[in-house]
Formats: C-alpha cells, sequence, structure tokens
C-alpha cells in the first residue's frame, strides 16, 4: 500500500519536472532588433578609435619598487630599533650598528644622530625627486631620466 | 515559417530550434576563424560579421538570465564589445562559440550581480488569444511564465546551469563547458534546481483537453 503511494508520488514528481522542463525547453525565440548590430559596431569603432593604453613600465618600476621595499624594510627595522631599546641587541640591528661602524669613521653618539636624522631628511628629498622625475616621465613630458 | 509577433521593436518567434543549429555549423566555423583573423589584422569591420552570426544566440542567452528584452540587447552589447577587447585572447583550442559564451555568460552573471532584475516588464504580459481559446491559452501562458520567473528567482548556482542546459538544448557537455564546469557537477546542480522547482511548484497539474493547461495558484482564477 505505502509502496504503491511512494512510487505513484515519484511518478508524479518525475512529470511534473518533465513538465517544466518541456516549458523551459519550448522557449520563445527573441530577434534582435534591426539597428542592433549597428549600435554594436558603433561601439567597437569608437573604441578602436582611441588611442591605445599606454602600457604599465614593467621594466623601469620593477627596480623602483624593489628599492621602495628596501626602504620600508629598512625604515621598519629603524623605528622598531630606535622605538623599543631592548631591541638594540636583535640580530638586525646588530647587523644595521655593525655596518655604521664599520663604515664610518669613530663618531660620538650626538654625531651619530644627527648624521641619521640628516640621513632620513635625504632619503626623503631624495624618494620625493625620484618620484616627481618618474611622473614626469610617465605622462610623457619627457624630463631629466 | 514560424510566426512573428512584434512587440515594442522587438520580434519573437515561438518553438524554433535554429538557435544552436546554425552555432554548430562548420560554415560558422571557418566563417569566424575568418573574421577573427582579420579583425587581428586590424580591419575592424570584420567584426560586423561575428555579431551578425552570434546576435541571436547571445540576445536570446541574455534574455534567459534576465527576462528584460531591452535589457539582454545591452548586456549581449557588452559582451560583443568584451569579446572585441580580448579578442587576442581566444586561444583556438576550444572552439570560438564555445569561448564566446563562456565570455557572455561571465559579462550577464557580473552585470546582473552589480544590478540585478527585479521585475518582470510589462510588455512580457500574454497577448490575447482568438476568443475560442483565450481561457485555456492565458492560463497555460501565466503558468509557464510562473515557471519561466521562478527560474530567475533560483540561487545562482542552480539557475544558471538551468538556463544554459536549456539554451544549449540540453546538451550537458555544451552548457558544462559554457560554465567550465565538470559534467557531473552540473548534472547535480540541475537535479537540484529541478526539485527547488517542483517544490515551488507542487500543483503543477495537467488537465485533459483539447489542449495541456497548466494550473497553478495564481493561475486557476484565469484557467475556470
Amino acid at each position: 500500500m505505502n509502496r504503491a503511494k511512494t512510487d505513484r508520488g515519484e511518478a508524479e514528481h518525475t512529470r511534473i519536472e518533465t513538465e517544466i522542463g518541456q516549458i523551459l525547453a519550448g522557449e520563445e525565440e527573441l530577434l534582435p532588433s534591426s539597428g542592433f548590430a549597428a549600435s554594436v559596431m558603433e561601439r567597437v569603432r569608437q573604441e578602436a578609435a582611441l588611442p591605445a593604453p599606454i602600457p604599465f613600465p614593467w621594466k623601469r618600476a620593477i627596480p623602483l619598487l624593489l628599492l621602495a621595499c628596501g626602504g620600508i624594510v629598512w625604515s621598519t627595522v629603524e623605528l622598531v630599533r630606535l622605538g623599543v631599546p631592548g631591541l638594540n641587541l636583535t640580530t638586525l640591528g646588530q647587523s644595521a650598528q655593525s655596518w655604521l661602524t664599520i663604515s664610518l669613521p669613530p663618531l660620538s653618539a650626538v654625531q651619530l644622530r644627527s648624521l641619521e636624522q640628516a640621513g632620513w631628511v635625504a632619503l626623503a628629498l631624495g624618494t620625493s625627486l625620484v618620484s616627481w622625475l618618474v611622473s614626469r616621465r610617465l605622462a610623457g613630458r619627457g624630463g631629466l631620466l | 515559417m514560424q510566426p512573428a509577433l512584434e512587440r515594442a521593436g522587438h520580434t519573437i518567434r515561438r518553438g524554433t530550434t535554429a538557435r544552436m543549429n546554425a552555432a554548430t555549423s562548420a560554415e560558422n566555423t571557418q566563417a569566424d576563424l575568418a573574421d577573427v583573423a582579420r579583425v587581428l589584422a586590424g580591419e575592424v569591420a570584420a567584426f560586423e560579421g561575428i555579431v551578425r552570426r552570434w546576435q541571436g544566440p547571445l540576445i536570446n542567452m541574455a534574455w534567459r538570465y534576465c527576462r528584460d528584452r531591452s535589457r539582454a540587447e545591452e548586456l549581449a552589447q557588452e559582451a560583443f564589445l568584451r569579446a572585441w577587447r580580448g579578442l587576442s585572447r581566444w586561444r583556438q583550442e576550444s572552439s570560438f562559440s564555445t569561448w564566446l559564451f563562456a565570455l557572455a555568460a561571465n559579462v550577464y552573471r557580473t552585470e546582473l550581480k552589480r544590478f540585478p532584475t527585479e521585475t518582470l516588464p510589462l510588455d512580457a504580459a500574454p497577448e490575447p488569444a482568438g476568443l475560442a481559446t483565450q481561457h485555456n491559452e492565458l492560463a497555460a501562458q501565466l503558468s509557464q511564465d510562473a515557471v519561466r520567473r521562478a527560474v530567475l528567482a533560483l540561487p545562482l548556482r542552480y539557475r544558471e546551469p538551468l538556463v544554459l542546459f536549456y539554451f544549449h538544448e540540453m546538451d550537458l557537455a555544451a552548457a558544462a563547458r559554457t560554465l567550465g564546469m565538470p559534467e557531473g557537477t552540473l548534472k547535480a546542480r540541475l537535479s537540484r534546481a529541478r526539485t527547488l522547482l517542483r517544490q515551488r511548484f507542487p500543483q503543477l497539474k495537467e488537465e485533459h483537453g483539447a489542449r495541456k493547461v497548466f494550473t497553478l495558484e495564481t493561475g486557476k482564477e484565469a484557467a475556470r
């Protein structure tokens, strides 16, 4: 009894799904309006008439990006080292200090601090100058580079 | 010759099977290859051949996605523009139609996510039939429209396989290629979509008479 009921239910489900399938398959077809192709071609011609987009200058950008990344890493290390005195003993801090010690003649702590500040100012000015030159170059106005 | 109806500047044809037959013809494939080569060589006008060959399928595909005639043409136009921009990316590993349909499906999906279709336009209302058959035809039309609108209300993961399966005239492989998914996954989603629709229309019944009439809760009054 129950089996027959279940079978009837399944048959009904199948029939409904078939009917839905028939409705969806028997879809009306739209024909394009007469001006459709012309309007698409008009837009295509407009696009074709536009100047080709300027490709991104990866060859020039990659060294600059690497330089910028290096600068960010270095400044982060320096900020951490200056902000947290305990970190002076970290490997990175030590290597930075040893590099300064090796390449510079012996300086007092005050002189070293002034030199460091001057270095930051020079770096900021240099970055500004480079970004100005690069933007002029990208805008196609020629320039110093 | 199929009867054609003019509605708001658009023509509709019922029950035609010409849609995908043209798409699969070798003639079209050769013409597509030639036109693509000409376009890539810098001949902009050659793109018109592609537009004329594929405007029907692309508009009909968009129509199934949104059920709005004007929007379907807008979407198809956008798809053609994307095809124009990306023509050099077609590697000829698949047929041009497969590439174009996949690109169009992507455009329609993205555009309809940005601006979803909410209502059915008024011009989609059924036209009155002859006096003798008016009741039955109207009822059938109402219930068929209800089923088609219900497809739009399905979640996207089930709606899109259903739309593309019937657009490709129940060619599972073609629908799977357009969606870029395995046939097994598509089958499972189709099955789930059908179940959801069946649950949505449990009262879909066939009445006996001169023609089939589908009665729904919404269509009962019109049918009786």
